[in-house]
Formats: C-alpha cells, sequence, structure tokens
C-alpha cells in the first residue's frame, strides 16, 4: 500500500489544479504530490485531455442554439460538470480564506500585546510594577507581608518620600549636596544659578 | 466567537494602556500658596512654567515647577524663610519644604522662590475639595534673630543655625579682606579648583535593615571641638555594607547650661578614604549641667554615590554641629574651633562648609574680589 494513500488530493482539487485554477500554495503542494503519485498523475492527464478534446470540438463545431438544445444530454452533463466544479473550487477558496483570516488574528493580537508590554514597562512607574508584583507573590504565598515604613531616599535629580500609594519628590540641580537633616529628614542645597541665593529642598518622612 | 478574546484584549488595552494626558489648564486646582494674613511675605507674582499633569498607568503624575515672587512686607529684614509643600496624600505621613537661608531681604523688597516637585499619585486615590498641593509658609527669621510662623517642621532652629553660620563666615571673609590676606581668601573659596563642588552622596533612611549582609560593629571616632557645651565621648553603630544601624554616641554637657536639644553632625568615610559630611542627626533629650546622656537613632541609614552605586562604610566620625540651650539660645562652632578640631584640612573644610559660603563662593568666583565687597557691604558687615 503506498504510504501517500492518506495525503491524496481530492478528485476536485485534482481537477482544478489540472485547470490551473488552484491557488498558489496549494497548487505547489498538489504538483509536488502529483510529481511523486502516479495514480494522481493520471488523473491529471486524463483531466487535460478531456479539457483539450472539449476544447477542440468547441473549436471544430459552430453549433446554433437549436443544435445544442438538440444535444439535451450533452448539455446537461456539461453544466452539471461545471456546477460540481464550480462548488468544489469555491470550498476550496473558503478553506484557505480561513486560514489567512486566522493567522492575521493571531498575528494582529501578537502585535497588540508586544504594545500593551512594551507600553506598559516604559509609561508605567516602577513602584507600581513592584506593587503589582509584590502583591502577586503575596497571593501565591511567595512572599510575607512586610512593613519598612516610610522611606526617604535621594536621587542624583530629587528626594523622594513615598506613602499611602503616592510619592512626593522634591527635585534639585544634579550639583546638589545631599545630607540627612533629621532621623526622617533629607536635604539638598544649592545655589540657584537665576538669582544666585542658596536653595535648601527638604523632604521629611515619618 | 474567534472575535471574543480579541474583544477582551481590546478591552483591557483600552482600560489600562497608558495614555499621556494633557497638561491641565487650571493649575490652581493642583497648587494652593496660601499665607497668613499677618505673615510677614506675600505672594506677588506666580507663575507655573511648565507645569504638567499626565496619566502613567493607574497613576497620576504631576510635575510642578512653580515660581513665585514675594514681598517682605514686615517691618524688618528677613534672614531666612522655610515654606512648607504638604501634598493632601501623604499628610501627615510626608512634606517637603523650601528654605532659602542666608537671605537679607529688607521691608518692601521682592526675592524669588521655585517650588520643583513632583507627586504621583493612585488614580482612585479619593480626592477633597482642597489642592492637591498646599504652599505656606512656616517659618521666617528676621535680623534679630526673631522668628514668625507655626513652625511645625522645627524651621526656626534651623534657620537660626544657617544664620548663625552666615554670620560667621561672612565675619570671617570680611576680616580676611580687610587685613589683605587675599591668598587665604583663595585657598578658603577655592578659587579655580576642580573639586570646588562639595563631595555628593545618595542617602536613603530606612526603618529597618534591608540588606542581607553580616552587621558588625564599627566604633565612632569623637571629632571634638574643645570650647563646645557638648562633648563627644565615645559611640558605636552596626555597620553591614552600605547600612549603618542604630548608632549611638555618649556625650557630656561640660557647660553650666540646660541644654534643650544637640544636633550630631556625621562624617561617613568609604573604602577610599574620602570623607562625606553626611549630614547631623538632632536629640531633644534635655541634658542638665554636667550630665551624661545617651544620643541614640533607631532607624537605618544607607549610604550610596550618587550613581547610585553602594558606598563601603570604612569609618564613622561624629561631631557637635550645634547645642540649643533651654534659654533658645544656640551654640555653633567658631572658626577658631574647627581649626583646633583637626589638622586634616579636607576635614576642616568639610566642617566649615556652610550655605552662605557656598553662595559667597559662588559670587566670588563670578565677579571677584570686587563683587564679594560688595555683597559683604550690602549686609553691612564691611565699610
Amino acid at each position: 500500500m503506498n504510504s501517500n494513500t492518506a495525503a491524496h488530493p481530492s478528485v476536485e482539487i485534482l481537477g482544478l489544479y489540472a485547470a490551473g485554477d488552484l491557488p498558489f500554495l496549494l497548487r505547489l503542494r498538489t504538483a509536488k504530490h502529483v510529481r511523486e503519485c502516479a495514480g494522481c498523475e493520471r488523473q491529471v492527464l486524463s483531466f487535460r485531455s478531456s479539457r483539450a478534446e472539449l476544447r477542440r470540438e468547441a473549436e471544430g463545431q459552430i453549433l446554433t442554439g437549436f443544435e445544442a438544445i438538440a444535444d439535451w444530454h450533452a448539455l446537461e452533463r456539461d453544466m452539471l460538470g461545471n456546477i460540481r466544479v464550480g462548488v468544489a473550487a469555491s470550498r476550496c477558496i473558503e478553506r484557505v480564506g480561513r486560514h489567512r483570516k486566522l493567522t492575521s488574528r493571531i498575528a494582529w493580537a501578537a502585535g497588540m500585546t508586544a504594545l500593551f508590554v512594551g507600553g506598559w514597562f516604559t509609561r508605567i512607574p516602577a513602584e507600581d510594577n513592584q506593587r503589582i508584583v509584590s502583591a502577586l507573590r503575596r497571593a501565591v504565598g511567595l512572599e510575607q507581608p512586610q512593613f519598612y515604613g516610610t522611606v526617604v531616599r535621594s536621587t542624583p535629580g530629587g528626594i523622594a518620600v513615598g506613602a499611602q500609594g503616592a510619592t512626593l519628590t522634591m527635585f534639585h540641580p544634579e550639583s546638589a549636596v545631599i545630607s540627612m537633616s533629621g532621623p526622617s529628614s533629607v536635604t539638598a542645597r544649592y545655589v540657584d544659578d537665576d538669582s544666585g541665593q542658596v536653595t535648601i529642598t527638604n523632604v521629611y518622612g515619618q | 466567537m474567534a472575535n471574543k478574546p480579541l474583544l477582551i484584549i481590546g478591552a483591557i488595552l483600552l482600560a489600562l494602556l497608558p495614555v499621556a494626558g494633557a497638561a491641565e489648564e487650571d493649575g490652581g486646582k493642583w497648587l494652593a500658596v496660601e499665607f497668613p494674613r499677618d505673615s510677614p511675605v506675600i505672594s506677588v507674582g506666580f507663575d507655573f512654567g511648565p507645569t504638567t499633569v499626565s496619566r502613567r498607568g493607574s497613576s497620576m503624575m504631576l510635575d510642578m515647577h512653580a515660581a513665585l515672587v514675594l514681598r517682605n512686607v514686615g517691618s524688618k529684614p528677613i534672614c531666612g524663610l522655610t515654606l512648607r509643600v504638604e501634598a493632601q496624600d501623604l499628610t501627615p505621613y510626608g512634606k517637603g519644604s523650601v528654605i532659602k537661608p542666608s537671605l537679607f531681604v529688607l521691608p518692601g523688597e521682592e526675592f524669588p522662590v521655585k517650588v520643583d516637585m513632583q507627586l504621583v499619585r493612585p488614580v482612585s486615590a479619593a480626592r477633597s475639595e482642597s489642592a492637591m498641593v498646599q504652599v505656606t509658609v512656616d517659618c521666617a527669621l528676621f535680623s534679630d534673630l526673631k522668628a514668625y510662623g507655626p513652625d511645625k517642621l522645627n524651621s526656626r532652629r534651623s534657620l537660626l543655625v544657617y544664620e548663625l553660620q552666615a554670620r560667621r563666615d561672612r565675619q570671617y571673609l570680611a576680616r580676611l579682606l580687610d587685613s589683605g590676606h587675599l591668598p587665604e581668601l583663595r585657598e578658603e573659596l577655592n578659587f579655580g579648583i576642580q573639586d570646588f563642588i562639595p563631595r555628593q552622596l545618595g542617602l536613603e533612611l530606612l526603618r529597618g535593615p534591608r540588606s542581607a549582609m553580616p552587621e558588625q560593629a564599627l566604633a565612632l571616632s569623637p571629632v571634638a571641638f574643645p570650647r563646645a557645651p557638648i562633648q563627644p565621648l565615645s559611640g558605636a553603630a552596626q555597620v553591614a555594607g552600605n547600612e549603618v544601624r542604630a548608632p549611638r554616641v555618649e556625650v557630656r554637657n561640660t557647660s553650666k547650661m540646660r541644654v534643650a536639644s544637640v544636633a550630631m553632625g556625621w562624617i561617613v568615610r568609604d573604602d577610599r578614604g574620602t570623607d562625606f559630611v553626611a549630614g547631623a542627626l538632632t536629640s531633644r533629650s534635655p541634658i542638665g549641667p554636667v550630665q551624661t546622656s545617651s544620643i541614640t537613632e533607631p532607624g537605618t541609614l544607607r549610604f550610596s554615590r550618587p550613581t547610585g552605586q553602594p558606598m563601603v562604610i570604612d569609618r564613622l566620625m561624629t561631631y557637635v554641629n550645634d547645642v540649643e540651650f533651654a534659654d533658645g539660645t544656640l551654640w555653633i562652632p567658631s572658626r577658631a574651633d574647627i581649626d583646633a578640631a583637626t589638622q586634616d584640612p579636607t576635614l576642616r573644610r568639610e566642617l566649615a562648609t556652610s550655605p552662605e559660603e557656598q553662595r559667597l563662593a559662588t559670587i566670588y568666583r563670578r565677579d571677584g574680589t570686587a563683587g564679594l565687597k560688595k555683597e559683604l557691604k550690602r549686609v553691612n558687615l564691611v565699610n
């Protein structure tokens, strides 16, 4: 038994292939099969010879309307054959279209997800991310609830205090001198370029 | 059916995708500048500058760069001012302030104050009718060293220390100018030296330890000013990497006066041998004459370089930054005290650096001796 039997194209596919009416990808797959399968190749050749014969007959005969109607059986056979081929062709195209739609939807969803992830990491503050990650970790038991209290910290551009999900940052130039001014306050001192006055910003936690 | 997951994804995207909001046109909704009726300063000009309100994910961000023009409407020159900055979302746990020390604003004169700040708050947080950020006067210090204001941030003490340091440094520089000691003046103000800008560090104040590194006890080295009313005796702290935990210092009141509070200054030496003045911690425990007391700080201090890299702590030094007596008067180390305390010129410079010296150095570097003389004359120290 031929191992390719299960993958034989249907008669309709072979018919469309013989006429050159298949979509590109399906045509390539069918052509490959036909080259390797003698039975299908015979079927295709048979379709092609029938088609050529019909074409020759059509060209050799000048049928009047009356004569055509007189050959009623031949006309009926041709019409039914054409309908079958048309129906099969539309089913093939529908199947190919469904694959294309599915592929494009998956691509759209992947693109939107990438946009969402990119937007999240570039626009959502790090504090929010940490809070969400901590909440998720606590929810699954990977992290124990901890209490750090209010934290005051300095960065090159400002001093920040966070509490109750909010953060207040007092900005200063990078040249500012940072020091602590109490057990829960941090200070930045600099000379303001515009006024020439010393400015000290202080942030207090509790 | 295939559209259902896509609709769900779309709905989530619409709900959560960060959308930059437009700048708020009515800035007054976010900020209120309010001075009491009897305040010696009033706001006569107000500019929001490039202030923006935007939405970032589940948070709202107010980025404010306001410039105020204040006028001295009192009868005395103002030497220092503290504006309290409060955000309703952080009250009472956190607040900020903008301090203007070393001022000499005569009655009727105007001066600028900038408020550069950012507030990030959850969009879902409840909001009251009042403005999101409120700016008001906390304390104003006059030239006679009397103060005005509610002083909720203990600003009077800080302004007084800054003013005493300013007077000390003005007198010292004026003496150098008057006596023609220009090389000493140049050396003092570091004219032309690359590392003029004071050394910078990053600081974090924590309630508890974060580092998992093992702790080790580090003895504190006291830097004593011979004539200080409070003398540091000994001390220690637990150090783990770049964290200093529970620093404690024993002090003795060598004066005959009752001390109301002591601010101990801290100097941190890193593993490269560089000293950094980390600031001062104030103890408000009264100390009677000739009594010994222990000053402790239960929190954790974490040090880093400005780039964020942890700073390995090699040595801790402490000194008396200022002492407040029970009668409200203050002691700060004189120039002679600082000179007598250490032979190390770098450490001496760190101890002597004050906001006023920083300001005068900027004038000297920009306008030279003539500019410095003019500025000192303005504050009536050079004739």
